[in-house]
């Protein structure tokens, strides 16, 4: 039987049942349940999930709504905003050549991120998921970067990759001072040095969650391939690596959207000038420079409400076309009643 | 290559004391080693940056502490502010932890294994919290906390703290929950189980794995965050520790220095806390399905 | 504490869209709450002593101190005017913050309730810079002129005997300072903002009073000595005599930045404001005073319109928000006042802008830089702060540009005028 894909439930069921697939639901006296949920079901819902929304729309939907409003004015963020300019700002946005360099920044951070960052993640977490001596010390210490503060973590990197910095005054104390370089102002390597930065602090977060969906694989289907002779690698390349696949995505989804917001790591390095030079600009640094420095509330809001409906069209495609399987059914068919 | 051994196939066994862990093999402990010298470099930097003073750091970036300036980490471990923030900063973090992971885990749920309309509706519209920048929004939700009478008390922040953290948490919860087979459920509601009792009793133990990794990010999150106590905190003893490296700053400057010393010793705690629950980032399905 | 925190929420709730905090209650206690940005040392302790001396001349009247980070103070200030919410004193910046603050109707109008004694030992010079459509808004405190800031050993070891008077000159000292093994010039340009006075210091030597007015009202830069100022400034910057790697430099911030490079002779000199040997002295390695700092104006330059001896500099000061009570006046004067204000220099090492504690004032920098100060045909304020924040924000942007190489003098001007459209 191959292993191809398939949903974990899917690999469980196979598990416990001799049979494969899917089973599927019962024909049973319950069918008339199955056109929408009685009020006891809504009760629940609303019991459940009532607390998290009030929580939300108070604290995140309603302050960011009154933000977006004030996109459409000129304000100079001091008392009520009255000059209202409707979408100028949002026109200025668009044809501004130093906002389009740092929307393809962003593009770029994107990508690479998930280039780096998973391929790595996995490595270290299919390698950190047997049971051995040190495992949890190796762990912590994997995701220390993640813990410290991107404030700190921007002083730190500061103060080793800067012109005269550590990192070049250790090559040159290694007798390697012909490798020094411009780390952060040479526009030619600046983006990798953020790269490397943005790798070395996220990658921990992408092991830690790896490590937990690597748990949901039951240790049946391990023993099985096993007991077939396949190797250790064998089975982490067709067994957990497809099982891991739902987490992957959620992992490359929460990604992407961090990789459109950044903003403390390359603010803090490179200082809100330099980044463009540089070519390390992103839209948030922008909206910052354009906006709030510059005494332009208005058109920070504005860009602010840009950057969201990037976001929301990129996780939309996302969630068409590439969550589409993890949703297929959950969301339109299945669900136990 | 060395062949994974099957573990004795006894899962009933699981909460029986443990045999001693083996070895792992040699190529696994090297690459670790490799990785965690990349990913503890720059964090050794910043410790050691604590031993010595600005002037040091200023003439001679990658030199050795010489003298070896203990000053800058005893004068944070000895200033009773410094505690207080922590004690503050834990406070608030395990207040915020268990708030988010309570409701997020309660909608998950629903999102995850209820059919409804609106459904994905709940569900975008928590993704959607995570696509815009907060920091645009401070003001408005100063306004909000205000109207609340929460200015300047801890609650303040651990609120909106929760309601921040819920995005994330229940983006990587749903799938963990929608993993739980529905044979799972079907065969407990024969046995009489409700919706409900289904919840409290096997989805909740089923998904320990990726209760604790929101857990835990929810706990980081809240211990790093400086921009909502910033503006929300004005009582020096409310102080969380991010704010604390404002002592550091003075008007026109800042003492590098004690800033690395007291960020080294603030990141402490969070890895404590990481250290005590990602033990329990093991079990999920394993024994729970049994024919 | 919890039983007042709670009190204080109560009533906060209660009065959540009056805003209103601190008035006096009627039966004679007054408080208000005060904001600065000194988080440490001898700064915090000034505040802290005179709002212990001003309680005890005023019975009845007690002032809450908050101390907010510098970098952090514009963001949680704004935040807290727009929310109704303000403190009652808080630090001014002046320019185009003020301007804003007015028209909102944030501020309290000083005009009249500046005392006569603080009026007669205050220069109009220094409240002309808190000065916005005829009425003063807030009360300086500190004048915080530009100039050179260097160590007269490193010039001792070049053998240069006299400071620079013309831009010539100073090409040829930072020739002679190469051959010292130390970086002639320290420029913080990550911050942009010390590589923008770089330029405004040429603007004012090339532009006349009046075009430099005149600009800061209509933000045109079409008048043809503000393209020479940008010339003048690559001319310069040709000569290399920046330290290396000036653009991950930061200004003030720690260990590695500009000011860092002059405090461990790494840099003999930098152009900066007032505050320099403050920053300066917390980065040595003793964290003592630089022993041998000394100071000279920047110098002249032949052809301009600008006239000679022009200074430009910022003005630091405290304003009362509207709805604050009057005693807020009462303490604004009171720190204004000759004795505080000799407390303030002591405190600051920052040059003090009342003129009976002027006389105070012992170090040779700081009394060299009062004297050209005093005797300045033209003061101006930080360019960024006259022309306002937008455009003021630009510049700093199309600075950095042109010192990096990526732009000319040009495109800079060019830069600036868009800016400036938009108004």
């Amino acid at each position: 039987m191959t292993v191809r894909e398939m949903s974990v439930s899917d690999a469980t069921g196979l598990a416990a049942h001799a049979g494969g697939g899917d089973t599927p639901p019962p024909a049973r006296p319950r069918s008339r349940r199955r056109r929408g949920l009685g009020w006891s079901g809504r009760l629940e819902v609303l019991l459940l999930a009532g607390p998290a929304v009030i929580f939300f729309v108070g604290f995140v939907i309603l302050p960011v709504l009154m933000a977006a409003y004030y996109g459409f004015f000129r304000w100079s963020g001091f008392g009520p905003a009255t000059d209202f300019v409707g979408l100028k700002n949002y026109i200025t946005i668009f044809s501004d050549p130093n906002f389009q360099s740092a929307l393809l920044h962003n593009a770029f951070i994107v990508v690479m991120s998930l280039v780096l960052q998973g391929p790595i993640a996995i490595l270290l977490a299919l390698l950190l998921n047997r049971k051995m001596r040190g495992q949890s010390v190796i762990r912590i210490l994997i995701f220390v970067p993640y813990v410290i503060a991107e404030v700190v973590v921007g002083t730190g990197f500061s103060l080793l990759l800067s012109t005269n910095g550590a990192a070049n005054g250790m090559l040159d104390k290694l007798g390697l001072g012909g490798l020094t370089q411009d780390w952060l102002a040479d526009p030619s390597i600046a983006i990798w040095t953020l790269m490397a930065i943005l790798t070395w602090k996220y990658v921990g977060f992408a092991v830690i969650l790896f490590l937990a969906g690597l748990q949901g694989i039951p240790e049946e289907l391990y023993e099985a391939a096993a007991i077939d002779g396949a190797s250790y690698w064998q089975i982490q390349r067709q067994i957990a690596l497809p099982l891991l696949a739902p987490t992957l995505r959620i992992w490359a989804f929460l990604s992407i959207i961090g990789a459109l917001q950044l903003f403390d790591l390359v603010y803090i390095i490179w200082g809100q000038y330099v980044s463009s030079v540089a070519g390390t600009n992103t839209m948030a640094i922008y909206m910052v420079v354009t906006g709030r420095n510059a005494g332009n509330f208005g058109y920070g809001n504005a860009v602010a409400v840009v950057i969201f409906v990037i976001s929301l069209i990129v996780a939309l495609f996302y969630q068409r076309f590439v969550l589409r399987r993890d949703t297929a059914g959950a969301i339109t068919e299945r669900g136990v009643q | 290559m060395t062949l994974v051994t099957a573990p004795p196939a006894e899962p009933r066994l699981r909460r029986a004391p443990k045999p001693k862990l083996p070895w792992g093999s040699p190529v696994v402990y090297f690459v670790a080693l490799a990785v965690i010298a990349l990913m503890l470099g720059p964090v050794i930097y910043i410790i050691i940056g604590g031993f010595r003073s600005n002037s040091a750091i200023t003439v001679d970036p990658a030199g050795f502490p010489d003298p070896w300036n203990i000053d800058n980490y005893v004068g944070v471990i000895t200033s009773g502010q410094f505690w207080g923030q922590v004690g503050n900063s834990t406070f608030v973090a395990l207040a915020t932890t268990i708030g988010a992971v309570a409701l997020g885990i309660a909608a998950s749920y629903v999102i995850a294994r209820y059919s409804f309309k609106g459904r994905g509706f709940l569900y975008a519209l928590f993704a959607s919290g995570l696509m815009f920048p907060i920091t645009v929004a401070i003001t408005p939700l100063y306004i909000v906390i205000r109207s609340l009478g929460l200015m300047n008390t801890l609650p303040g922040i651990i609120l909106p703290q929760i309601a921040f953290a819920l995005p994330t948490t229940i983006i990587i919860l749903v799938p963990f929950l929608r993993a739980i087979p529905d044979e799972i459920q079907e065969a407990a509601s024969i046995d009489g189980c409700s919706r409900l009792g289904f919840f409290w009793r096997m989805v909740l133990p089923l998904a320990v794995p990726g209760v604790i990794t929101v857990g835990i990010l929810a706990f980081i999150g809240s211990w790093n965050a400086y921009l909502l106590p910033l503006f929300i905190l004005n009582n020096e003893s409310q102080f969380t520790l991010p704010l604390g490296v404002q002592a550091f700053s003075s008007q026109y400057s800042v003492d590098t220095a004690r800033v690395l010393a007291f960020t080294s010793l603030s990141m402490l705690p969070a890895l404590l806390f990481f250290s005590l629950f990602e033990r329990r980032i093991v079990g999920g399905l394993t024994g729970a399905v049994k024919g | 504490m919890a039983g007042l925190a709670a009190v204080a929420a109560a009533t906060l709730a209660l009065s959540a869209c009056s805003g209103d905090n601190g008035g006096g209650s009627g039966d004679g206690t007054v408080e208000m709450t005060l904001w600065q940005n000194s988080t440490t040392g001898p700064g915090q302790q000034f505040w802290k002593d005179a709002i212990a001396a001003f309680e005890k001349e005023n019975t009845g009247v007690t002032i809450k101190m908050q101390s907010v980070q510098n970098e952090d103070m514009d963001g949680k200030l704004q935040t807290a005017l727009n929310a109704g919410d303000p403190p009652d004193i808080f630090l001014q910046r002046g320019g185009g913050k003020m301007t804003a603050m007015v028209n909102a109707g944030q501020l309290m109008d000083l005009t009249d309730r500046i005392s006569d004694d603080v009026r007669g030992e205050i220069s109009e010079g220094s409240f002309a810079a808190e000065t916005y459509q005829d009425k003063v808004w807030a009360m300086p405190l500190s004048v915080l002129p530009g100039g050179f800031f260097y160590s007269q050993d490193a010039f001792d070891k070049a053998g240069i005997s006299d400071t620079p008077t013309t831009i010539d000159d100073l090409k040829s000292d930072v020739e002679s300072l190469k051959g010292t093994g130390i970086a002639p010039i320290a420029l913080g340009a990550k911050d942009a903002w010390p590589a923008a006075h770089w330029y405004y210091f040429f603007a004012i030597r090339e532009c006349s009073p009046k075009v430099i007015e005149e600009t800061g009202d209509s933000k045109d830069f079409s008048d043809d000595c503000w393209t020479r100022a940008a010339e003048d400034l690559t001319d310069f910057a040709a000569i290399k005599p920046f330290n290396e790697g000036f653009l991950t430099t930061a200004a003030q911030q720690g260990a590695g930045s500009s000011a860092g490079l002059v405090a461990n002779r790494k840099a003999a000199m930098e152009l900066m404001g007032a505050w320099d040997p403050g920053v300066i002295a917390s980065l040595t390695p003793d964290e003592k005073p630089l022993p041998d700092l000394a100071w000279f104006p920047f110098p002249e330059i032949s052809g301009g319109d600008g006239e000679p001896g022009s200074m430009m500099g910022g003005v630091d000061g405290y304003s009362c928000s509207a709805q604050a009570p009057k005693e807020c006046a009462d303490f604004l004067n009171f720190i204004a006042g000759s004795e505080q204000q000799t407390k303030y220099y002591e405190a600051f090492q920052s040059p003090p802008v009342n003129s009976v504690a002027q006389k105070s004032v012992k170090e040779p920098y700081l009394q060299q830089i009062l004297e050209a100060y005093n005797s300045a045909p033209f003061v101006s304020q930080w360019l960024d702060t006259v022309l306002g924040q937008n455009v003021g924000n630009a510049l700093n942007v199309a600075v950095v540009d042109m010192l990096a190489g990526g732009s000319d003098p040009q495109k800079f001007i060019a830069a600036v005028n868009a800016a400036g459209a938009q108004g």
